[in-house]
Formats: structure tokens, C-alpha cells, sequence
């Protein structure tokens, strides 16, 4: 299927001045606070941040899983508040795709009808051959189609996430803590995968592990909700600095 | 919808096996209900099998109300023949096609009046069709009006008029009880599926990250159920055929259906179970499943998916108004004039009590928890880690509340309200009977009587037989009391009168009770004037000479012996004959000379009829049965579910530390929450309903509640309940290889 290419100049995924609360009057926790960001196509973009900096909720409202409660977001040029939820429904599955940090898959499913979900949901043909090359890409095998996901380990759970993500060839995936369940060396050779794979496709990862970087164009680090910096072509050593530093002003904050 | 969305069916269908078992049981009901229903068993013709058409007056009483075009007419099969003139088979012999015509006699409930038969048998010529034979018959009686003409199968029913009698009452028996069934089922099968999709939010919240719509949700959610639905009706039907089966024979042992009477099993019942169970799985789910399409697809995100702890406010009013509601109904019930008219509100009232309970559940469950907050101290830390589940989710803990106070409340109200009315019934015989003792037997004929009243010291004798008579009530129905002949009755029966006359009724006079008429439907005072029907359909319009309150023995209606005689079908004698006075030694003599004829004092008498009065709630016991099964379902259903719901917890406390006891222990105390709190709910919804029926019968607020029966039904409900919970746990337990044993 052809897919409607977004004009290079526009980025798939803009949120401009977006603000995210939970709960009303004094109770009320602001997730996102004013965050302005894009995200070109193509690039490769870790979120990072410590616990509740609003990482996870700038992906849900980018990726129109949450609403924001003010200001605007562009999911592959549509303002999300102006889509209903069915809109976004068939968006979602159309044009992103999602990788997460578990439960990434329904366990009733075999690995090749997972794959095939975001198809099925679509109400379009699904050829054999389409989940088999989306699964070689992934490096798995013909016999591992057949098997559920309780039989895989976790890397291959990750990987058949990740072959699902990538069957409807999307302009944007989102992956929120793809990698927090798996060991270093099996975590490495997940993000390669995504990094080969999603070749030309826009990546969000949102993460705390600074060795994500290193597959990474960009690195974004968000602080109580706000941007605190942008670093291009992020180095990890450098990325764990910043992380530890955000984090001694979140103690001190709290102190 | 593709296959693929129902793939949880297929494997691991955990949840879903609640919805399949509950769907089942209302499956089985369903088809017992119906098979019960449709028992349709045609009298076998006997003694007129060879009669090509059998005539005989109208079997039915016919009432017209009102005029014109709102006339509405009301008819009601009679229990006695009304006979017809031996003429008529001559008369009928000259129809053309007819061969011969006899008249008939001696069937049971014939009609013993002189110059009568019972009904006329016409052969027809050869080469003449029963059918034809019928219609011209129908001619020369101008119409057949006031006639019953029958042929072929039909014939049986003439035969034997009880059948009519007793189809009605089993079929009336049976849509009684197809109502409740459907509402209780689809009441347990919403909470089943409430839980079912509750359980898998987060397969959905997946789904609909990756981009499925609501609609494709909602779609394969209720897919999923009707599956189900139909599966557990497969299931149901073996199960419910048999049910049915022993159902009708139990019903016409009972006399409430004719005898021979078979369950309609016929293939198509499966067909029926199915759609029917399919239907109200999907019927049910419709709430789940708009719940469970409407989960945020952030959920997907989320380790632990925050679930609302406070039900919504919607579900709140609804539970406020249906209190209010129970209340007015409740006020609105006493104030019916009739105890039929309160007796049919009561079944609604007690749904309306446990429709409140059932939705102000989850704010019943947080403020016992807070109030048992004190009382937890004493039981140590897994109490209080039980507590802290059941204040932090009210709402997951009242839906294992709910079914117990459900099963509590209704198995509790059918039972005792049954056990008030046996004890009403009996300690009324008891006071209602004064005669020293009681004739009953054989040979209890008018001459007997004379003798009786001729014994010397007898003060007084009257002779009673069990009588029925149609009355509009305004619906056409049959009122049950006795005939009795004339005289003082001071000395024999103490029926409390509150007005008018407390002698027998003479002829032209009828005595009514309180329930039936004082303040009832019939609306009637002493000195107006009504018309019953006789069991052979003779009108008998009367004065009312007294109305009495101690009608639960005796019946609702005294009507003069000599009225009746002749009209009610059975030979010319009482069942009893009451004696006051008199000597012992007298009474057996005078036995001695009529073989049959026994004496038995007071005190037996009543003993005997307390007994008969037990045996004759078959009726309620197969009710309270079909309730106790279907709760049953609901309890350990929803228990079984909501605790293996907990496996997180488990695996939790295996990890931190607890030893398998301390784990059981915190699922015991679990337990003996919801036990506790489902006991007090499920007393307080029955009790409302209890006291309203109890005060519509005995006039008494005091519901008598035998202890045994009580005990049991807690204990039954605890033991289920215990069960259902620590089952379950033992299974997830042995799997949970961090509980240290110990």
C-alpha cells in the first residue's frame, strides 16, 4: 500500500506549547508544562529524564494515547484535538507504530498474528510474505511465526514488537522504554535492530538508560515537565552526566 | 470481524469460563422453565375413546366486564361438570350423521344432581367425520353456546377435567418462574462479564494503542460473549432437559400438572438454550464492553493500570433512587388492598432492594471497611493487609459482595417467608378449630351428622367440606374455603369474626375473610352483595353475613353446605364433621357403626393439617431450589474470579517475604470481609421484603425464622464462600514458588 508521504519540511511529529494535568484544584499534578518540541522525519530522538520528569506522558500526548490539556499537537500533520477518537484510532494504526516496555503483545496471538495486528485492525489483506519480511528484518525466524509469545525470551518479544511497529511501514514509532526489561548486550542488539530497520521512519524513544544514545541522533532532557536541553549527536558518557545531574537538582529540589 | 480478535476464546480463556459456566446455568434454568412450560400431556381419552364427538356444558366460567367495546372477557376452566339433561342424547341421536348418542355419568367430578349425566357420547355414521359430526351438533345446539364440543384429542381433557385445571397451574407455575430466572441471570452474567473484561483492560488498552477503534473493541468484546454465550448454552441443555424432565414429574406427583405429564424435550430446545444464552451474555456485556472499549490506550503504558476507586456518580444516583424506590414500594405494597396484590409486588420489591444494594455496593463495602478498622488491630498483619485492599478498591471488593448479599437476600426472603406463612398456617388451624373432636373418614353423610347432633351431651355439630369457588378479584380466580351446614358455630370454629353474623352462613348468605374481602379486592362489607361460581359453574349470588380474620386454615370463603351440594363434584357428605361435647366413649360407638369413619380429638386434627400444609409448598421449595442454584452460580463465579484476580498480589507478598499461611491468611480474612458484609447486606434487602410479605399474610410484622434453617444458610453461603476463595489460592500458590512454606 502507497503511504502518503508527509512533506519534508513539515515534521511528523510537532507539539507546541503542550501542557499535561492529572486530577483538578489543589490536587492537581502537572505532567507536561509548556513543552515545545519537533521532530523531523527520519531522525532518531531518545527522551530521557528522571522518574516523573514527564517523559512517558510526552509520548502518550504526541502520540495522541493521552489528550493534552492545553496547546497543540501535529501527529503526521494533523492536529490530534481536532481528530476524533476513531480518527486517531485509524491514525495510529496507519501511520505509527508503537513498541513498548512489556506486555508489548497479546499472548493468545502466535508471533505472526501479532505482527499482523495493526493490518487485521486496518481491514487490509495480509500476505504471508509481508509478515515474513517484516520478521527477517527483524531477524526471526519462519518457525518462530508459528510460536506464542510466552515461548520467546524477551529480546525476541521485543523484536516481534518491533517487526509489528514496522508492518505498516509507518511515518513515526514510538518506543517507551523498549529496552528497561533486557540486559545491556540484548538491549544493544534490540536498538541496532530498530535503529537498521526503521530506516527513514521518525523515532521517539523515551528512555533512562544513556547507552540508548548511542544509536541516537538527538537526545531531549525533560526536567519537572519542562525542556531542560537538546543535545545533537549525544555521546553517552556526556548523556549520563546530564542524567545525574538532573537528578542531584530533582534531590535537592526535593531536599 | 476477523476470527483473529476472538484468539482469546481459544487460549487461556480464563475469564471467559465464568461467562460460559454462568451462561450455562441460566441455560439450564432457561430450558427446565420452558420444558416445564410447554409440559403439555393430553388426558388419554379412556372411557370415551370411541366416541366420535363428546358434548358436555361449557368446562369453563365466563365473565364478562364492562360493555360495549370495553368488554373484556375472562374465562377459567371449572373443576366440576355442569351436567347436561339426559334428554340431550336423545335429542342429539337425531342429528343427521350421527349414529347413537349415550349419555354418561360417574366421572370424577360428575354431576350427581337426578335427570343429569355428565356428558353425552355420539357415534358418528360410517363415512360421517368426527369434524362434520361436531359441526352439525354445534348447528342444532344453535351455536353451542354454553356447550363443550370436542373431538379427537381434545376429548381427554373432558374426560378428565382436573387436567385443564392443572396444565394452567404448572404453565402459571412456570412463567412465574422464566421471569426471575432472565432477570437474575442476566444480573449474574453482567457482574461475570463486568469482571471478565475487567481483568483483560490492558489487552485492550493494547489494542487500542496499536489502533483499534472503540467500536472494533466494543465489537469483539460482545463477539466474544455471544460465543461464549452460546457455548455455555450447548452445555446447559443435557443438563436442563433433564431438570425439565424431573421438574414435570415432580409437578404432577404435586398435582400441578396432569398426570402423565411430559417435558416438552424436543430438539429445538438446544436451539433455544443457545440463542437464548448468546442473548443474554450479549445483552449482559453491553456495559462491559462500552467500558472496556473506552480504556485509555495509555493504560498499555502503565505497570499497574490505575482503576478508579470510587464508583461513578451516575451508578450512585441510580442506587439512591432504587432505595428510595424500595422504600416507596415497600409503602406502596402495604397499601394494596389485597394479599394477592401485595404478594405479586413483592418479587419486584425485593429486585428493587437488591438492585440498590447491588449498586450502592462499593460505598457499603468502604464504610465497613472504616468502621471495621478498629477490630482489624486485633488480627495481625494479614487482617490488616486484607482491609487495606478493601478500602483502597471498595468497588472490586463490593462486586464479591454483591453476590453474597444477592444469594443471602433471596434464597433468605423465599424460604422464611414460606417458614412465616407454614407457622401463621398452623398456629391459625390451632386456635381456628374449637370442637373437642374431629369426624373424618368415610361414611361422613347428613345422616351421620343427625346421629352426631342426637348423641347425648354433643353441644354442637357441623359438618365441612373443602370447597372452591370462581370469584372476581378482580381478576377471575379461584377462591379456596369451606361449606358448612348450618348452626351456631360458637362451639366448633373460632374464625374471629369482625363483623356481621358469627353463625354459619344460610342459604342465600356467604362469610368472606378479612384477606379476601374485608379490606380486599373483592371490596366488599357485610350486607353487600356478590356472585361466585361454583366448581360446575352454577352462579351463586349472595349476601356476605360476616367477615372473618383467620382464614389461613380454613380458606376464604364459607358458603352453606346445602348451596353446594350437588355443584362441587364429589359425592353428597362432608370431609369432617366437628363435634362439640359429647363423651368419647358415644363417639366410638357411633364410629363402630359406620366402617371408615374415624375420631380424632382437636389436638391431632390440627397436627394432621399443620403436616398437609407443609407438603404443600412443593411449589415454593422448586422456586427456592432454581434461586439457590442460580446464586450459588453467582457466588462462587464472581469469588472464584475476583481472587485469581489477585495473583499480582501473591507473587507480591511471596517476593517481600510472606510464608505461604501468612498469604492464606490474608486471603481468608479476604474472605470473611465479604462473607461478613454480603450476610449484613443481604439481610437487610431480605428483611424488607420478609416483613412486607409476612404483614400482607398473617397480618403480623414478626417473620418466623426457625434457627436451623438460618444457621444452615449462613454456613451454606460461608462454606461457598470459603471454598471459592481458598481454592483458587491454593492453586496460584503451588505455582508461586517465592512463598516460603511455614
Amino acid at each position: 500500500m502507497l503511504k502518503e508521504a508527509a512533506p519534508a519540511a513539515v515534521a511528523p511529529v510537532v507539539l507546541d506549547n503542550v501542557t499535561k494535568r492529572y486530577g483538578r484544584g489543589r490536587g492537581a499534578v502537572t505532567a507536561l508544562d509548556g513543552v515545545s518540541l519537533s521532530f523531523t522525519a527520519g531522525s532518531f530522538t531518545a527522551v530521557l529524564g528522571v522518574s516523573g520528569s514527564g517523559k512517558s506522558t510526552l509520548l502518550q500526548c504526541a502520540a495522541g494515547l493521552e489528550r493534552s490539556s492545553s496547546g497543540t499537537v501535529r501527529l503526521c500533520g494533523k492536529e490530534l484535538s481536532r481528530l476524533s477518537h476513531r480518527q486517531q484510532a485509524v491514525l495510529r494504526r496507519q501511520r505509527v507504530g508503537f513498541v513498548f516496555q512489556e506486555l508489548n503483545l497479546l499472548p493468545e496471538l502466535t508471533v505472526a498474528e501479532n505482527i499482523a495486528l495493526p493490518l487485521r485492525l486496518d481491514r487490509r489483506p495480509v500476505s504471508g510474505v509481508d509478515i515474513e519480511r517484516a520478521a527477517s528484518r527483524v531477524g526471526l525466524s519462519g518457525a518462530q511465526l508459528r510460536r506464542r509469545p510466552a515461548e520467546l525470551s524477551g529480546g525476541q518479544q521485543q523484536r516481534v514488537a518491533i517487526a509489528r511497529a514496522l508492518i505498516t511501514s509507518p511515518d513515526v514509532i514510538f518506543a517507551d522504554e523498549p529496552t528497561g526489561a533486557l540486559d545491556p548486550h540484548t538491549a544493544a542488539g534490540v536498538l541496532r535492530l530498530l535503529r537498521e530497520a526503521a530506516d527513514g521512519t521518525t523515532v521517539v524513544i523515551v528512555t533512562h538508560d544513556p547507552q540508548v544514545t548511542r544509536f541516537c541522533d538527538r537526545a531531549v532532557f525533560l526536567y519537572a515537565g519542562r525542556v531542560d536541553q537538546v543535545l545533537p549527536y549525544p555521546e553517552p558518557a556526556m548523556v549520563a552526566r546530564l542524567v545525574e545531574e538532573l537528578g542531584e537538582r530533582a534531590d535537592g529540589g526535593r531536599g | 470481524m476477523g476470527g483473529w480478535m476472538l484468539a482469546g476464546i481459544r487460549r487461556g480463556p480464563g475469564p471467559l469460563i465464568g461467562t460460559v459456566v454462568a451462561s450455562a446455568a441460566a441455560a439450564v434454568l432457561t430450558v427446565a422453565a420452558i420444558s416445564t412450560a410447554a409440559a403439555y400431556t393430553q388426558a388419554p381419552a379412556g372411557r370415551l375413546a370411541s366416541a366420535s364427538v363428546v358434548v358436555a356444558g361449557s368446562t369453563n366460567v365466563s365473565v364478562t366486564h364492562g360493555s360495549g367495546e370495553d368488554a373484556e372477557h375472562e374465562t377459567l376452566p371449572l373443576p366440576a361438570y355442569r351436567g347436561v339433561p339426559a334428554s340431550l342424547a336423545h335429542y342429539l341421536a337425531q342429528v343427521p350423521g350421527a349414529a347413537s348418542a349415550v349419555g354418561e355419568s360417574g366421572f370424577p367430578n360428575g354431576a350427581v344432581r337426578a335427570g343429569e349425566v355428565d356428558l353425552v357420547a355420539v357415534n358418528a355414521k360410517p363415512g360421517v367425520s368426527p369434524d362434520v359430526l361436531a359441526s352439525r351438533i354445534r348447528a342444532a345446539l344453535h351455536g353451542g353456546q354454553g356447550y363443550t364440543i370436542a373431538t379427537g384429542a381434545t376429548r381427554g381433557d373432558i374426560a378428565n377435567l382436573n387436567a385443564a385445571v392443572e396444565r394452567s397451574n404448572g404453565q402459571a407455575l412456570a412463567g412465574a418462574l422464566i421471569a426471575p430466572i432472565v432477570l437474575i441471570s442476566l444480573f449474574v452474567l453482567a457482574s461475570t462479564t463486568a469482571l471478565a473484561v475487567n481483568l483483560r483492560r490492558r489487552r485492550f488498552a493494547l489494542l487500542r494503542a496499536v489502533g483499534a477503534t472503540r467500536g472494533q473493541v466494543r465489537r469483539a468484546i460482545l463477539a466474544e460473549l455471544a460465543i461464549c454465550g452460546a457455548a455455555g448454552g450447548v452445555l446447559g441443555w443435557l443438563p436442563g432437559a433433564a431438570l425439565g424432565a424431573v421438574g414435570v414429574r415432580a409437578l404432577a406427583a404435586h398435582q400441578m400438572l396432569p398426570a402423565g405429564s411430559a417435558a416438552w424435550l424436543s430438539p429445538w430446545l438446544a436451539a433455544i438454550a443457545c440463542g437464548t444464552s448468546a442473548l443474554v451474555a450479549w445483552l449482559s456485556g453491553q456495559v462491559a464492553a462500552r467500558r472496556g472499549s473506552r480504556t485509555a490506550p495509555a493504560q498499555a503504558l502503565r505497570e499497574t493500570a490505575a482503576e478508579r476507586k470510587w464508583p461513578n456518580p451516575l451508578r450512585v444516583l441510580l442506587g439512591i433512587l432504587a432505595a428510595g424506590g424500595s422504600g416507596t414500594l415497600m409503602a406502596f405494597t402495604l397499601g394494596q388492598k389485597s394479599a394477592a396484590g401485595q404478594l405479586a409486588l413483592a418479587f419486584p420489591l425485593l429486585l428493587a432492594c437488591m438492585l440498590a444494594v447491588a449498586l450502592l455496593g462499593p460505598l457499603y463495602v468502604a464504610f465497613t471497611a472504616w468502621l471495621a478498622r478498629p477490630a482489624v488491630a486485633l488480627g495481625g498483619a494479614p487482617a490488616r493487609l486484607a482491609l487495606a485492599a478493601v478500602a483502597a478498591q471498595p468497588r472490586r471488593a463490593a462486586s464479591a459482595v454483591i453476590p453474597v448479599a444477592m444469594a443471602v437476600a433471596m434464597v433468605g426472603t423465599v424460604y422464611f417467608a414460606d417458614a412465616s406463612i407454614q407457622h401463621a398456617t398452623a398456629s391459625q388451624a390451632a386456635s381456628t378449630v374449637t370442637a373437642d373432636n374431629v369426624l373424618s373418614g368415610a361414611d361422613l353423610t347428613a345422616a351421620t351428622l343427625r346421629q352426631v347432633q342426637a348423641l347425648p351431651g354433643v353441644r354442637a355439630a357441623a359438618g365441612v367440606t373443602p370447597v372452591s369457588a370462581a370469584v372476581t378479584d378482580p381478576d377471575l380466580e379461584q377462591a379456596y374455603g369451606e361449606a358448612v351446614t348450618s348452626g351456631p358455630l360458637g362451639h366448633l370454629l373460632d374464625l374471629d369474626v369482625t363483623s356481621g353474623s358469627p353463625a354459619a352462613p344460610r342459604p342465600g348468605q356467604i362469610a368472606v375473610s378479612a384477606l379476601e374481602a374485608g379490606s380486599g379486592a373483592l371490596g366488599v362489607h357485610t350486607g353487600s352483595r356478590i356472585t361466585v361460581y361454583l366448581p360446575d359453574g352454577t352462579p351463586y349470588r349472595a349476601t356476605v353475613s360476616a367477615i372473618y380474620s383467620r382464614s389461613l386454615a380454613s380458606g376464604d370463603l364459607l358458603l352453606p353446605a346445602s348451596v353446594a351440594a350437588g355443584h362441587t363434584g364429589t359425592p353428597p357428605g362432608y370431609s369432617q364433621i366437628l363435634v362439640s361435647g359429647g363423651t368419647q366413649a358415644e363417639l366410638a360407638r357411633l364410629a363402630a357403626g359406620h366402617p371408615g369413619l374415624r375420631v380424632t380429638s382437636r389436638s391431632v386434627a390440627n397436627a394432621q393439617s399443620a403436616q398437609a400444609a407443609a407438603q404443600n409448598s412443593f411449589a415454593n421449595n422448586l422456586i427456592l431450589g432454581v434461586l439457590a442454584l442460580l446464586s450459588a452460580v453467582a457466588l462462587v463465579n464472581t469469588l472464584v474470579v475476583t481472587t485469581l484476580e489477585r495473583r499480582r498480589v501473591l507473587r507480591l507478598l511471596g517476593r517481600v517475604g510472606a510464608t505461604r499461611g501468612q498469604a492464606a491468611a490474608v486471603f481468608g480474612w479476604q474472605a470473611v470481609f465479604v462473607v461478613g458484609t454480603g450476610l449484613i447486606a443481604g439481610a437487610a434487602a431480605g428483611a424488607v421484603t420478609l416483613l412486607t410479605v409476612t404483614r400482607a399474610i398473617t397480618g403480623s410484622w414478626t417473620p418466623f425464622i426457625p434457627l436451623a434453617p438460618a444457621v444452615s444458610l449462613v454456613a451454606v453461603v460461608a462454606a461457598l464462600a470459603a471454598l471459592a476463595v481458598m481454592i483458587p489460592f491454593g492453586v496460584m500458590s503451588r505455582r508461586e514458588s517465592a512463598l516460603t512454606s511455614g
